[in-house]
């Protein structure tokens, strides 16, 4: 279930009186804790958060700078100059060897890369499988 | 055909990988045989058939002719009773098999099934409207049957069908199959290897680069393996 459908879940039940403690991160790990001190929705998504990152930087060759501004919303494929087709070739065999997942090639299209969050999401559907 | 450091002891002979990552590590394997031969440590860094100045046109190699070529590159030096050890980056490590290495010291070893899905992502992405078939997508369906299948172009790169097909089933060579092995590979690189070290993998960069701490770390692990197999 995409990420941004738990964010709008966890909204509704703020207007309905329940009170949370979210973790203010970008796309790292967020942990929305209801007030009785239990998560009830945790996603570990820091190691492929950072692993992403860092193969972005590796691949592209992106100053530590630039890196760290990567966000949800940051469009890749078509808006980075550096993120042509060839270059989509090597980051993907990357991430595939990085964090041990196998990518067939009709899952390639232009919405897993089209934003850094979309990336993010569509490796950690892969892992949770 | 590059050589560094002094005219006698041991010699390391570097192993390019195959097709465009040679042109992306040259400047790296350079500056691994310079620090090297600091460490008195002579070096060669040969062209293989189908690279560099090679006479012999990449289309009309296999993997046995380029693995044949780096094994002919150590001959003089192996005539000369030099110990010779061999330095593979990458997919260089499927070219050593052939030569008579007195140890095999590879660096982030790519087999020849890994190369193989790099290098069809790379053709899906030179046509993406044609989608490429599940296997054999390097053969021609229009070619006739009564002649030779055609060189594939891929990344500016003409390859044979014969080749594309060795590397479909080529690994590495490793201390199974007899004699001394060390692998290296890069700390984001979860694989199995002897050592695992910081670094960047400018195989993957668009344009060619370096990393000499990296050139620099590589050297020393080197001459200390060496110096270790021949006590």
């Amino acid at each position: 279930m995409p990420l941004d459908s738990r964010h709008r879940r966890a909204v509704k039940r703020l207007a309905a009186g329940h009170t949370w403690h979210l973790a203010p991160q970008s796309l790292s790990q967020r942990t929305i804790t209801h007030k009785l001190g239990r998560a009830v929705i945790s996603e570990d998504y820091d190691r492929i958060d950072a692993t992403l990152r860092a193969t972005l930087r590796d691949v592209l060759g992106l100053s530590e700078a630039r890196t760290a501004t990567l966000n949800a919303d940051t469009p890749l494929f078509g808006a980075m100059p550096e993120l042509d087709s060839m270059a989509v070739a090597g980051l993907l065999t990357e991430i595939e060897e990085r964090l041990g997942i196998l990518i067939e090639d009709d899952e390639v299209d232009g919405e897993m890369l089209e934003s850094f969050g979309a990336l993010v999401r569509f490796v950690a559907a892969k892992i949770r499988r | 055909m590059l050589r560094f450091g002094p005219d006698n002891g041991p010699i390391v002979a570097i192993a390019l990988p195959l097709f465009e990552e040679a042109n992306r590590l040259r400047a790296f394997a350079v500056a691994i045989c310079r620090a090297l031969a600091a460490r008195g440590l002579a070096a060669m860094l040969p062209d293989l058939p189908g690279q560099g100045e090679s006479l012999l046109p990449l289309e009309r190699c296999s993997i046995l002719d380029i693995a044949d070529g780096f094994d002919c590159a150590i001959k003089d030096a192996w005539n000369a009773d030099r110990r010779c050890y061999g330095v593979a980056l990458r997919s260089g490590a499927l070219l050593d098999k052939l030569a008579l290495l007195d140890g095999r010291w590879h660096f982030a070893p790519q087999n020849g099934p890994s190369l193989m899905r790099d290098l069809k992502r790379i053709k899906q992405a030179s046509q993406p409207h044609i989608k490429l078939a599940e296997t054999d997508w390097y053969f021609d369906p229009k070619a006739p049957d009564d002649q030779p299948a055609p060189p594939v172009e891929i990344a500016g790169n003409l390859i044979s069908t014969a080749l594309l097909t060795d590397l479909s089933r080529s690994t590495p060579w490793t201390s199974e199959d007899g004699g001394i092995v060390r692998t290296v590979r890069l700390d984001t690189d979860p694989a199995a290897a002897d050592r695992h070290v910081p670094g960047t993998p400018l195989w993957r960069r668009a344009e060619p680069g370096n990393d000499l701490p990296l050139a620099q770390l590589l050297a020393d692990d080197i001459a200390d393996w060496i110096a270790a197999c021949e006590r």
